[in-house]
């Protein structure tokens, strides 16, 4: 599985890097918006995991998803969001925007990591 | 038997007859002598003539139809011819005509005297519009002469009958008009009635019918009598009549009476509804001045004697006087007299005639208008602000005492005074939507309209206007009453009910808002911290378990700080209580603060200068407070800066009591109406689906609240897209 997580905390960016490359994940991090859109031109990506507040004067997480929805090569990966921003009312708001699955900051890994599985299960059956 | 004209002749001559014998053409074969006097020339010359060469053209026709319809079987034949003569003018023959062996034998009497009378009658009949009539008792026969048939408008050809003539009256009087000739047949006592009568042609008119009866041996054998068409005078007795009922009403209706002051006699003459009107004895037809006066108002005396006094004295011909005049039911009513002076030649009053007017109820009307005016204009004073009220063409008609106070002192006009329309007399910003208002009142609908208005000292008034119709007996608008309440406090509490709920919504927002940017500063460090213990319990390499360690603190240390910011904003009281001064040098505290975030800085990429005061001054401060401000200045700084850099600077040398402490940045600028905002606790600028920036929002609140706690002031600039600058003004130590 090719992963892209775009993340400016370096620390949950190491830190999620570690927990899925033990899963036989590939991650690739991106630090903002516009790697990311490098990143997704370049990689045969499987999944995109995306935080939503991106830095000061940044492209934000939903900003960005609107930008892969408009590329064809992205049309196909489910895009997540992972974020802190966990009140209530926050995942609706995201999935309304069109992010395929909602992840809360501190991350639920067992949770990620069984989803993430699902989709290379479904790739393999194809 | 057979006549010969010898015979005839010798026959007639003693008589006073004229005989004529004619062929039946006319042409006159022998006539006795009589006749001579018919012609005008000599008598040889007139055989061979025709008779029709000597009567007047209007009986030459009916001469002629006589003769073409005689026949031997006829018995005689009756007609008169006019023949004019030299000596006596024109003369009236009545001949009987026989026809006898192709001969016409006219036999004729002189009948002059009497168709004299009667063209004379028939003229008289015709001037005085009057027929004559006969009715026979025994037979029921009644006949019309030519008058009557006339005034009928009906055809001579038609016989009347008694049913005929009594169709002429309008069917619910015949019985009655039957009844005066049986009456008269019966009472033999002459009558005379005025009837109303439908003519022939459906005219109507009113005739007078004069019936007289003839007596033989005490019957009534035979009636006379005429008929007299009325109408003209009739209905000029009518018109008398209805003008004598209109004066008499008139007088009754406006309760008047005349009166008449004989000057000399001293005495007043009274007509009939005057007594009437004031309970005078009718039987008395004057009054003396002495009991004309104890019927005066004692009140009203002096004045009215006075009055007269003038009126006596005065020039001209008209005066008037009122006075109360006590009534007949108890009490004193109203008077006005309207009157007119008789003088003499020498210039004196003789008599004083006049019109006395019961004015008793118009006078109370005046009052009660009067009072109702008043009334009115109290509850136009009191009732609403302004009121006003317009006529159709918007002219003001009445307002009240505040609103001519206004226009007066706006507009230098008195609309009591003078015509004014009230759109020009209005405040400006009224006049956008009066002319719609006032059209929808003009139809009827009552409008109401809330309008501002600046009071002449500049506070706003709020007003409703309420525009209402007011209807004239005919259901028209005759008038608009426009009246205005004042809805200030209404308004005023209206807008502070709308300000609050602005402002709970917003604290609403700002509520919800500080608990998704506390969710997300605890939850960013928290998922490092949490995956990082994960890792470490399986991470064996002491390398990799050394890097875990370090991002384990980095992550406790932004928790703590962000735990720290919402424990530290606490009362300002509190505060104080367990603040701790001591004397430190300044370049060094700000130094170690700007140390702290070099770092941070330079990770940005961002230039970071610190530029000192060579004079080394020292403040008295707590360490806490002071660097826990400049530190969150400092890292608000550099979170809101992306190129550029921040320069701390520290100057005292120019200032004598304080230390000027100012953080400049080159970042993206507050905008004007946040800067006053800033310092209040959780506001960020640039809330939105998701925030760009990191924090709490109490880091500047608090800054300002720790250096006012240490006597400091914080003040701050900025421009948009350009940077801010923040001075912390900080007292030194001397």
């Amino acid at each position: 599985m090719n992963v892209l997580y775009v993340e400016d905390n370096k620390i949950n960016a190491m830190v999620m890097d570690k927990m899925l490359s033990k899963n036989d994940s590939h991650v690739i991090i991106a630090e903002n918006g516009s790697q990311a859109l490098e990143v997704v031109k370049e990689e045969n990506l499987d999944l995109i995991l995306v935080d939503i507040n991106l830095g000061l004067n940044q492209m934000d997480g939903c900003e960005l998803l609107q930008k892969f929805r408009q590329l064809d090569i992205v049309k196909d990966i489910p895009v997540f969001a992972v974020t802190a921003y966990a009140m209530p009312g926050d995942e609706q708001r995201f999935i309304n925007i069109g992010f395929d699955q909602y992840f809360s900051k501190p991350v639920n890994f067992d949770q990620l990591i069984s989803v993430i599985s699902k989709i290379e299960k479904s790739f393999e059956q194809q | 038997m057979s006549f010969t004209l010898e015979k005839y002749g010798i026959s007639t001559e003693k008589t006073l007859l004229f005989l004529f014998i004619l062929k039946q053409d006319g042409k006159i074969v022998s006539f006795n002598d009589r006749c001579e006097l018919l012609f005008p020339f000599d008598k040889n010359k007139v055989k061979g003539k025709f008779i029709t060469d000597y009567i007047i053209d209007k009986d030459v026709p009916l001469f002629l139809n006589l003769v073409s319809n005689l026949s031997d079987k006829d018995s005689f034949t009756s007609l008169s011819l006019n023949f004019p003569t030299e000596n006596q003018g024109i003369v009236s023959i009545k001949f009987d005509f026989k026809l006898h062996n192709n001969l016409i034998y006219a036999t004729g009497i002189d009948i002059t005297e009497e168709s004299k009378k009667y063209r004379a009658l028939l003229t008289i009949s015709r001037l005085t519009k009057t027929g004559a009539w006969y009715f026979d008792p025994k037979n029921d026969e009644i006949s019309w002469s030519h008058g009557c048939y006339l005034i009928n408008e009906l055809s001579f050809d038609i016989p009347i009958t008694r049913e005929k003539e009594i169709s002429f009256y309008p069917k619910d009087n015949r019985a009655r008009v039957e009844n005066y000739l049986n009456e008269l047949i019966k009472n033999r006592n002459p009558y005379e009635y005025t009837e109303k009568i439908i003519t022939e042609k459906g005219n109507e008119k009113w005739i007078k019918v004069v019936g007289q009866p003839v007596i033989y041996k005490g019957e009534v054998i035979y009636v006379n009598g005429t008929i007299t068409d009325v109408t003209d005078r009739y209905k000029y007795i009518e018109k008398l009549k209805y003008s004598e009922e209109t004066k008499h009403l008139a007088l009754k209706g406006i309760q008047s009476g005349l009166f008449d002051y004989h000057v000399k006699k001293n005495e007043v003459f009274y007509s009939m509804d005057f007594k009437k009107m004031l309970g005078l004895p009718l039987n008395q037809d004057f009054v003396s001045e002495k009991e004309f006066r104890k019927m005066i108002h004692p009140d009203d005396l002096e004045k009215m004697l006075k009055k007269r006094l003038k009126n006596f004295n005065e020039e001209g011909n008209y005066y008037y006087n009122d006075y109360r005049l006590k009534h007949l039911n108890g009490g004193y009513r109203h008077y006005e007299v309207y009157g007119f002076r008789r003088k003499n030649s020498k210039g004196e009053t003789t008599r004083m005639i006049g019109n006395l007017i019961d004015v008793h109820q118009k006078k109370n009307n005046k009052k009660t208008i009067a009072e109702s005016k008043n009334r009115l204009q109290a509850m136009v004073n009191n009732g609403f602000v302004y009121t006003i009220l317009l006529d159709i063409k918007g002219k003001i008609l009445m307002t009240d005492e505040k609103s001519v106070k206004i226009i007066k002192r706006d507009f230098n006009v008195d609309p009591t005074q003078v015509s004014c329309r009230f759109i020009d007399v209005m405040p400006l910003n009224f006049k956008n939507s009066f002319a719609h208002e006032f059209n929808e009142a003009l139809k009827g609908n009552i409008v109401k309209k809330e309008i501002e208005r600046i009071a002449h000292k500049g506070d706003s008034q709020w007003l409703e206007a309420t525009y209402t119709p007011i209807f004239d007996q005919e259901k028209e608008v005759n008038s608009v009453l426009v009246s205005f309440h004042d809805i200030t406090e209404q308004k005023l509490a209206e807008m502070t009910i709308k300000e609050s709920h602005i402002k709970e919504q917003e604290l609403n927002n700002l509520k919800s808002n500080i608990l998704s940017n506390f969710s997300h500063e605890i939850r960013t460090p928290l998922n490092g911290i949490m995956t990082v213990s994960t890792l470490l319990l399986d991470e064996e390499e002491p390398e990799e378990r050394e890097k875990l360690l370090m991002y384990l603190e980095q992550s406790k240390n932004r928790l703590l700080d962000t735990i720290n910011n919402l424990s530290n904003y606490s009362e300002v009281e509190t505060i104080k209580k367990n603040i701790n001064l001591e004397k430190l040098d300044v370049n060094y505290t700000i130094e170690t603060s700007y140390r702290q975030y070099k770092h941070m800085a330079e990770t940005k990429k961002l230039t970071y200068q610190l530029e000192l005061d060579q004079t080394s001054p020292q403040f008295n401060i707590d360490k806490n407070l002071f660097s826990t401000a400049l530190n969150n200045i400092i890292l608000n700084a550099i979170k809101y800066t992306t190129e550029g850099g921040i320069t701390i600077k520290v100057s005292s040398d120019n200032y004598e009591n304080n230390v000027y402490i100012s953080i400049l940045d080159t970042g993206i600028g507050i905008g004007k109406e946040n800067l006053k905002k800033i310092f209040d606790p959780f506001m960020q600028e640039s809330i939105g689906l998701s925030r760009k920036y990191e924090g709490t929002g109490i880091g500047l609140s608090l800054s300002k609240r720790y250096i006012e706690i240490l006597d400091g002031e914080i003040k701050v600039k900025s421009t948009i897209g350009k940077g801010t600058k923040f001075n912390i003004i900080i007292p030194k130590c001397l």
